[in-house]
């Protein structure tokens, strides 16, 4: 086996939207950055391929374009998922620099005559979405990266973190096209490897069509419970609604526009049973929707038929921002948005934060550091960050605090060389088995679980049922085969998936409550419990075993 | 097929295979092979099954695990040739 080694300040493991702006920023502060990414940072992650929306309040003069009325928003649609004051320093303090900064790198979130084109949806209480063309943001992001003298490692699985006594002093990688394993010595590392998809039963069949990107296994969530870090807010199941057949995004273009959700009897059913109607928050939308699947109400659609011919253009125009094939997918479809209505689906579930301001994965504090010296998170491997707005802001406020936490630091010694090489030996095993199973038959069996018990409703016998199948299961992973590089890296995926699916079955059954229903819905305690259940649930892993507490959130009132 | 190439208009430059996230393109130099049940000489580029008619002059595309694909777009964009096409399976266009 073949071992390379380096040294660096800050090591990040994951070149997607918050990986990138945290290399940005560590090497703003003078630290010299590694990143590494299974794929190449100018395409890899969420918005690879592109993106049309950024969350942001302007100041423009309306007491809605505030600071104060988006940390309003935030307690109203997140409350008891997240600290204020998290987001107060990890997005609001970052917001006017990580807009500046699009401009600078060459993809403004202006339109060509130098405005914002705004519009609002999921319970927000002015038009927080920044609608902008954003099909090349990755490439100019990588592009910048590596003028900043960042060096980059594509086509690397990072295998596990190092420590060394109590600290993260680096990273394992496994670079699958070489057949090579890279040691990393840092002196501090940022995890940026976004959430978890492939997790649960995928209704359009196929698990690797997913909303999110399907190649994000919660690899750096599990590396950093196995570290001794915290994790919150992974009970949570985020789901969405999703165009039929094709999960790709583009909800927040149809909705910002003012498409309207109809049932097969013909009713605008988010109009009837909600407040806000069809721009309600997400969750509600959702599960709304899922009531209407289970009465029997479904096909539904999504009808924006009623668009204005000038808002429709714009809606046709910017669709493939979010989603570059989403257009040709309509198109072999047969689906016309201007002259009937759409089908959409609820999606697959996922582990990620409960809205589109509130986290889910590593706790961090309001610097961006994890609670274990050495290691920090961003993007949606973290509590206090998610989505566009807060991979940019927060990303780069964590390369900041990283490179801090780095200068004047002497690099840590590594762990010892034989303790390297036998994480080494175990992740590379499936190579060298005679007979298993193909890492897809487990994780089929990891989704069906998932889907099954630690779903869009869930009881304390369902849950528990759930965490021993995937108890029982977890044994046979030791049982995976492959025979090429590629899918050692898949296999590995698959272990992870099982670690969140236990971290989400535990947490789900320590929190008796609802919140964010359907995205933690237990029957037998179907009411949120805002005296009781108000904060977050604190999950760590010591001596192998998953154990939770409680952290009250204190809203000023 | 997800990702569609016309290798005649494909110079083989490998930018598909170097962004793709998923890992999902490779790169493979054609080779000259015997056709099937003695079907004379024809040119493999996916090491999985026979193509025929393309050129042995350069490294072509292909996908070993098409049901990896996200269907993000990147390579078609990235794409110096406009050589990419993105088509969606059956079961994603009729279910």
């Amino acid at each position: 086996m073949k071992f390379r080694e380096l040294e660096t300040d800050v090591l990040i493991l994951g070149g997607g939207l918050a990986g990138v702006n945290a290399a940005l920023g560590a090497a703003e502060m003078g630290a010299d950055v590694m990143v590494v990414d299974k794929g190449h940072i100018d395409r890899s992650g969420d918005i690879g391929g592109g993106v049309d929306h950024f969350l942001a309040y302007l100041e423009t003069g309306p007491a809605w374009d505030t600071p104060d009325a988006f940390l309003g928003y935030v307690e109203k649609i997140g409350k008891g998922t997240n600290h204020l004051g998290h987001i107060e320093s990890l997005y609001c303090a970052e917001l006017p620099a990580a807009i500046e900064r699009m401009a600078r790198i060459g993809n403004p979130l202006t339109q060509r005559d130098g405005t914002f084109y705004r519009t609002a949806s999921m319970g927000q209480p002015g038009p927080y979405w920044i609608n902008f063309n954003g099909k090349r943001l990755k490439p100019k992001l990588g592009k910048a990266v590596r003028r900043a003298g960042c060096k980059v490692f594509g086509r690397c699985v990072t295998v596990d973190l190092l420590t060394n006594d109590g600290q993260v002093v680096g990273a394992l990688a496994y670079h699958f096209r070489a057949n090579r394993f890279l040691v990393f010595r840092a002196k501090s590392v940022i995890i940026a490897t976004g959430n978890t998809n492939r997790l649960y039963e995928n209704p359009r069949l196929n698990p690797f069509n997913t909303w999110l990107c399907p190649y994000n296994t919660g690899d750096g969530q599990m590396m950093a419970l196995k570290a001794g870090a915290a994790l919150t807010n992974m009970e949570y199941m985020r789901m969405t609604v999703l165009p039929k057949g094709f999960a790709a995004p583009g909800f927040n273009a149809l909705v910002g526009m003012g498409g309207r959700f109809l049932n097969s009897l013909g009713e605008y059913y988010m109009e009837k049973t909600h407040p806000m109607g069809n721009r309600a928050p997400r969750y509600a939308v959702v599960f709304n929707t899922l009531h209407e699947i289970r009465n029997g109400r479904g096909p539904i659609y999504i009808d924006c038929r009623h668009v204005e011919p000038e808002a429709m253009d714009h809606l046709l125009k910017t669709l493939g921002y979010d989603k570059d094939t989403l257009p040709e997918y309509f198109d072999q479809r047969g689906e016309n948005l201007r002259t009937k209505p759409v089908e959409v689906m609820v999606s697959e579930g996922m582990q990620a934060g409960p809205t589109e301001v509130t986290g889910s994965g590593i706790k961090i504090d309001g610097e961006g550091a994890a609670t274990v010296p050495g290691l920090f998170a961003c993007g949606d491997a973290a509590d206090h960050n998610r989505c566009v707005h807060g991979a940019v802001t927060g990303g780069f406020k964590a390369g900041k605090s990283a490179a801090l936490y780095a200068r004047n630091r002497r690099l840590a010694d590594a762990p010892p060389r034989a303790q390297v090489r036998e994480t080494a030996d175990r992740f590379i095993a499936p190579l060298h088995r005679k007979s298993g199973y193909p890492y897809m038959q487990i994780e089929n069996a990891i989704r069906k679980i998932m889907a099954e018990h630690v779903g869009p409703t869930r009881t304390e016998v369902g849950l528990k049922a759930g965490a021993e199948k995937l108890e029982k299961l977890e044994p046979h992973l030791d049982e995976i085969q492959v025979d090429n590089y590629h899918d050692l890296m898949r296999a590995n995926e698959t272990r992870n998936l099982l670690a969140v699916g236990k971290v989400m079955a535990t947490t789900a059954l320590y929190r008796r409550e609802s919140r964010n229903k359907p995205y933690h819905h237990r029957l037998d305690y179907p009411e949120t419990d805002d005296e009781n259940w108000c904060g977050l649930v604190v999950v760590r892993q010591e001596g192998g075993r998953i154990g939770c507490s409680f952290e009250p959130i204190v809203y000023r009132g | 097929m997800p990702v569609v190439f016309d290798l005649e208009l494909c110079d083989g430059c490998g930018k598909c295979g170097r962004i793709c996230p998923g890992d999902v393109i490779y790169m493979h130099r054609a080779e000259k092979t015997a056709g099937p049940n003695g079907s004379g000489e024809v040119v493999r580029i996916n090491p999985q099954r026979l193509d025929v008619g393309t050129h042995l002059d350069k490294k072509s595309p292909y996908l070993p695990r098409p049901e990896e694909c996200w269907h993000c777009g990147s390579c078609r964009q990235d794409c110096p040739r406009k050589a990419i096409r993105i088509v969606f399976s059956p079961d994603m266009l009729c279910m």
